[in-house]
């Protein structure tokens, strides 16, 4: 299941393996996918479970078979650590990549990618710093303001939080689309959420296992009843 | 002395310094001292119960001082006695005096320094906590006191020191204080686990516990014995007879304008005020922290003139803050002090007089502490008065004081298991030198709590520690403890260095620093809270309007604001269930009510509104289950009035939900307290279908109750503390590197991911087993289940919300009780209804 939305006069469409696809470039964005995160834990000693990189991967597999997209733009922090670089997790990705050999990656670099180094040169993943100007859209890792044209970041991890009766309670991943600049939720699966408060005309789309959902209202925990 | 008789046993007779000491504070020993000293100096071990302030602490002490002088006059510690005052070096090591709280350690050494000035004067009395300073710490390591007195965290951290095998050498006893406080918490497990440690280490060791008077004191005494082959011999010793307790409630003038239920207001405080002034010195008691902030402040509207001569106390504040109200009511300088739990325990303070609870005690144990907690003087009376906030409070009161003159006194539970915890022991005793596995399993199989450890339960820890998880999946970028020659030991400085800051957070639910941003540390609140916080958002901490700034460097900075208007609410998450206890005896009270039987002035004040749960519903008899169904534009309305609490009502509310909607499609919202249940539904809830399948059978209990989603999401909050313990999250610290905080994640996450990469995981089990031992209190459940299917099931259709359920629709609103207007909430709850049914 997907949602659909128009930022900057651009079509995106939202996919629920939190990715959204550029179709008239043909360009497919995720951010945030911190990649050998859980063998960086676990190189901390720190037991984490086997397979999120791998799942991810396998998502990634997909969305690419199903949108047919020729370029992957990643707005950063591809991987989590340096400690993370674990052989077996550095194959999974070059395993990865030989599968899709066609598909043009490039990387704008996140505050991770500084730190963890950018992914082996072999992999043929072009690593750029922000911020990378494709009118109407400006693509970076932190979401700044822009002047000029509309940003589309990631970097937040954002997540909402919904309530209803009886209990009903869901923190959920979501889409950030405020009037100048967008949010992407975190592609990876061991990341996290970050609360957003978002303004009364922001779009919020919800990540709801397979479906995106738009939600409207006050929808984390504070009001604007204060 | 005043006993005119003294045992001819060697052993007892008192030395002179002691009668000495004794004497000049014209003090007797009393009977159960002397048979206390008796036992200790004949090798047995104990626990020692009775009241707050009658000498339990001495009578602890004196056995290892008598001990200590008696091998001085045999010449046996002569030797040591001489090169001790030649190198004016004291002692090794002889008493470990483990107290549950940090804030209690200087109090308790500063009572037992008194005796041991007059009787052990070579001997040194130190505290080791996490207050201690990085000086006495160095000292310590490099020699520790004569006599230790510590917090169980503390003391696992003892366990974790290279030079352990000779540490204890002359370790004589180890005497646990306010033991029932520590009994069925994951904090006395980890005492459990240090015996059994220290009892390798020096077989002979005993073991001697203070406990207030609880309802099951033989398990609290085998629990700290632990499971041995051949224990030395031990008793149980009860203390002098608890003082007079009296206990009263003040009515409010007119009942019927007083709220019904829920009301968490301050009307009352006129008497509270009255009641303050009666008296010297008094405690006012609440229940949740923020209730002391409301009451602290009201009290100072009410008398401006008492400013400086009012004090609060919570265990949030900042311990110089705490230490300052101590000593304020120790020397009778205050009229006043509003506290939590948090003076519930430690040494006495004489002058205070009075002591008032706000609301019901919610337990018959706790109103006794609390109660004790005034007329230390001989001869006087505690007195406790009970401030009901609202009229359903008064007949709780009524029954708290009715249980306590029966003597009817709630049990702690031991906790069997948690593997949490011994994940976290066996890297203790990894750093501590090491372990061979058959071995250690053996001595945790000495524990209460591990006696029935499996073999798989075991194997599944150790592999947890050494290959991070199932052997299939063995990690190996992986080595948190590894095998050298054998043994079992951590190789990793940074192992060692993280998990030695891990075992103090043991019970710290993610506390954050609140500090000025020009000053001094105020004390710590929920990082939750916190986290919800915006700058220039403003709350009341430590009876001070606060405006909040930013968070850094895990503190969060305040600056003092000009007035509390617009202040966030903090959340009510201490709200304490009531006791199984007390539930019983408040059945019992209605039941008298049920019969036209009106005892005491509570439940005449409280009359006319039962008489109004009688004409539009019933007042249940103990045998009857009552059931209202009540129908309102929100839907219809299901009450059920178990009278069990709100922790066995959160668990019964889901699974009773759970099995009445298996029999038809309905979706319910539910709602309890500790009277009962509430469940709204849109369509009538098909009851009498249910209530023939056996809705409240005990069959399929625990299946059933983890199959509802309500469950789930418990497991996963109770997961936090598992995380926490077995070392999965640790705590952030000011400074700490890049590196370190690319380790953090939430205990959350660590949940969801260990349920969809390693569901057999088995600190996710324990998270589910936890919630239904504990959370739900599992067994309670089942015998509520069982009182409750062999109940008269009594259904009344009252036109109106009757009283009981009133009490229900009321804190029902409470518990979503947020900084957002009302329509904020309705307009969310709506859109996600429109988006699940979408």
């Amino acid at each position: 299941m997907t949602a659909e939305v128009i930022a900057a006069g651009e079509t995106l469409t939202l996919f629920s393996q939190r990715a959204a696809l550029w179709a008239r470039m043909d360009t497919l964005l995720i951010a945030d996918p911190h990649w050998g995160k859980a063998a960086a834990f676990r190189a901390g000693s720190i037991p984490v479970p086997r397979g999120t990189t791998t799942a991810a991967l396998g998502r990634l597999d997909r969305l690419i078979a199903c949108t047919g997209a020729s370029r992957l733009l990643i707005l950063g922090d591809l991987l989590h650590a340096r400690e993370g670089r674990a052989p077996e997790t550095l194959r999974a990705i070059a395993e990865w990549r030989s599968r899709h050999a066609r598909i043009e990656v490039v990387l704008i670099r996140g505050n991770h990618d500084r730190r963890a180094g950018d992914p082996p040169r072999e992999l043929g993943i072009a690593c750029i710093e922000a911020p990378l100007f494709e009118p109407p859209f400006i693509f970076v890792h932190h979401p700044v303001e822009s002047a000029g044209a509309y940003v589309v970041a990631g970097h937040l991890h954002p997540g909402v939080r919904l309530a209803g009766p009886g209990g009903l309670r869901a923190r959920l991943p979501c889409f950030w689309f405020g009037a100048r600049r967008a949010v992407l939720p975190a592609f990876g699966d061991f990341t996290g959420l970050a609360p957003i408060s978002p303004e009364s005309e922001d779009r919020v789309f919800v990540v709801a296992e397979h479906d995106v959902l738009e939600v409207t209202g006050p929808s984390s925990s504070r009001g604007s009843g204060r | 002395m005043v006993t005119s008789q003294r045992p001819d046993d060697a052993a007892s007779s008192l030395p002179s310094a002691l009668d000495a000491w004794f004497e000049s504070r014209g003090w007797a020993a009393f009977a159960f001292q002397r048979e206390v000293w008796r036992a200790y100096l004949g090798g047995e071990s104990g626990l020692i119960h009775a009241a707050t302030g009658t000498g339990k602490t001495i009578a602890a002490w004196l056995g290892p001082l008598l001990e200590w002088h008696a091998e001085c006059v045999r010449g046996e510690a002569l030797a040591t006695r001489q090169r001790v005052m030649r190198r004016s070096r004291a002692p090794h090591l002889r008493v470990l005096w483990v107290t549950p709280l940090r804030a209690l350690a200087a109090d308790t050494r500063d009572a037992l320094v008194e005796a041991q000035t007059a009787l052990a004067p070579e001997w040194t009395v130190e505290t080791r906590t996490g207050d201690t300073s990085t000086t006495v710490r160095a000292r310590q390591a490099r020699r520790l006191p004569t006599a230790l007195v510590t917090t169980p965290e503390s003391l696992s951290l003892l366990l974790t020191r290279q030079d352990i095998a000779t540490l204890f050498d002359d370790l004589r006893v180890v005497v646990v204080d306010e033991w029932h406080e520590l009994l069925g918490t994951k904090r006395g497990v980890l005492v459990e686990l240090a015996l059994a440690r220290l009892r390798r280490l020096r077989p002979g060791l005993r073991t001697w516990g203070l406990s207030a008077t609880i309802g099951n004191l033989q398990d609290a005494h085998d629990t700290l014995l632990g499971v041995r082959p051949r224990p030395e011999r031990s008793r149980i010793v009860r203390g002098v007879e608890p003082k007079r307790v009296v206990v009263d409630a003040a009515i409010p003038p007119v009942v019927e304008r007083f709220p019904w239920a829920g009301h968490l207001g301050t009307q009352m405080l006129p008497q509270v005020v009255a009641a303050i002034e009666e008296g010297r010195s008094a405690i006012v008691f609440t229940n949740t922290r923020s209730q002391t902030e409301v009451w602290y402040q009201a009290i100072l509207q009410a008398r401006p003139d008492w400013a400086g001569r009012i004090a609060l106390h919570h265990g949030s504040l900042d311990r110089k803050r705490r230490e300052w109200v101590e000593h304020g009511l120790r020397a009778g300088l205050l009229r006043c002090v509003v506290a939590t739990s948090s003076l519930d325990l430690g040494v006495d303070f004489s002058p205070v007089d009075r002591v008032l609870q706000i609301g019901s005690p919610k337990g018959i144990a706790r109103l006794l502490q609390r109660a004790g907690r005034s007329g230390h003087r001989p001869g006087a009376t505690s007195r406790a008065t009970c401030v009901p906030t609202n009229a359903l409070e008064l007949i709780e009161i009524a029954a708290a004081r009715a249980g306590m003159e029966r003597g009817t006194i709630e049990a702690r539970l031991p906790i069997a298991r948690p593997l949490d915890v011994l994940a976290q022991h066996l890297v203790s005793v990894a750093l501590g030198g090491g372990f061979e596995p058959d071995a250690l399993k053996a001595e945790v199989r000495e524990t209460r709590a591990y006696a029935a450890l499996h073999d798989d339960e075991w194997d599944w820890v150790l592999r947890f520690v050494t290959s991070g998880g199932a052997s299939l999946r063995a990690y190996p970028e992986y080595a948190k403890v590894v095998r050298r020659n054998g043994a079992f030991v951590v190789e990793s400085a940074m192992v060692a260095k993280r998990h030695r800051m891990a075992i103090g957070t043991i019970v710290s639910d993610g506390q954050i620093d609140v500090r000025y941003l020009r000053g001094p540390r105020l004390g710590s609140v929920e990082e939750s809270f916190i986290a919800r916080l915006q700058p220039g958002d403003r709350f009341v901490f430590a009876g001070t309007p606060l405006e909040f700034v930013r968070v850094r460097d895990m503190q969060a900075w305040v600056r003092r604001a000009k007035s509390a208007a617009g202040a966030i609410p903090r959340w009510q998450g201490s709200r304490m269930p009531l006791s199984g206890a007390l539930s019983a005896a408040i059945r019992d009270q209605l039941g008298e009510a049920a019969r036209g039987v009106v005892r005491g002035p509570e439940m005449e004040a409280v009359r006319p509104i039962l008489e109004v749960q009688r004409r539009w519903s019933r007042i249940p008899a103990p045998d009857e289950l009552l059931i209202e169904r009540v129908r309102t534009r929100e839907g219809h309305h299901l009450y059920i009035f178990p009278f069990e609490g709100r922790l066995v009502h959160e668990g019964l509310a889901a699974l009773l939900a759970y099995r009445m909607s298996r029999s038809a499609p309905i979706t319910f919202s539910m709602a309890f307290n500790d009277w009962g249940i509430e469940l709204l539904s849109r369509d009538p809830a098909p009851l009498p279908e249910s209530l023939a399948a056996g809705l409240f059978s005990a069959h399929d209990l625990a299946q059933n109750i983890l199959a509802s989603l309500n469950a789930t999401e418990m497991a996963r909050r109770q997961f936090r503390e598992i995380a926490r313990v077995a070392g999965l999250v640790f705590p952030g610290y000011p400074h700490a590197g890049k590196s370190a905080r690319q380790l953090q994640a939430s205990s959350g996450l660590f949940f969801d991911v260990f349920t969809r990469y390693e569901p057999d995981n088995l600190l996710v089990s324990q998270a589910h087993r936890e919630v239904l031992e504990r959370q739900l209190e599992g067994s309670r459940l089942g015998r509520t289940l069982a009182r409750l299917s062999s109940s008269r099931v009594v259904i009344t259709e009252p036109r109106r919300t009757s009283p009981f359920a009133f009490s229900l629709l009321v804190d029902r609103t409470r518990e979503r009780v947020s900084s957002e207007s009302l329509a904020d909430r309705i307009r969310r709850m709506q859109m996600v209804l429109e988006r699940v049914a979408g």
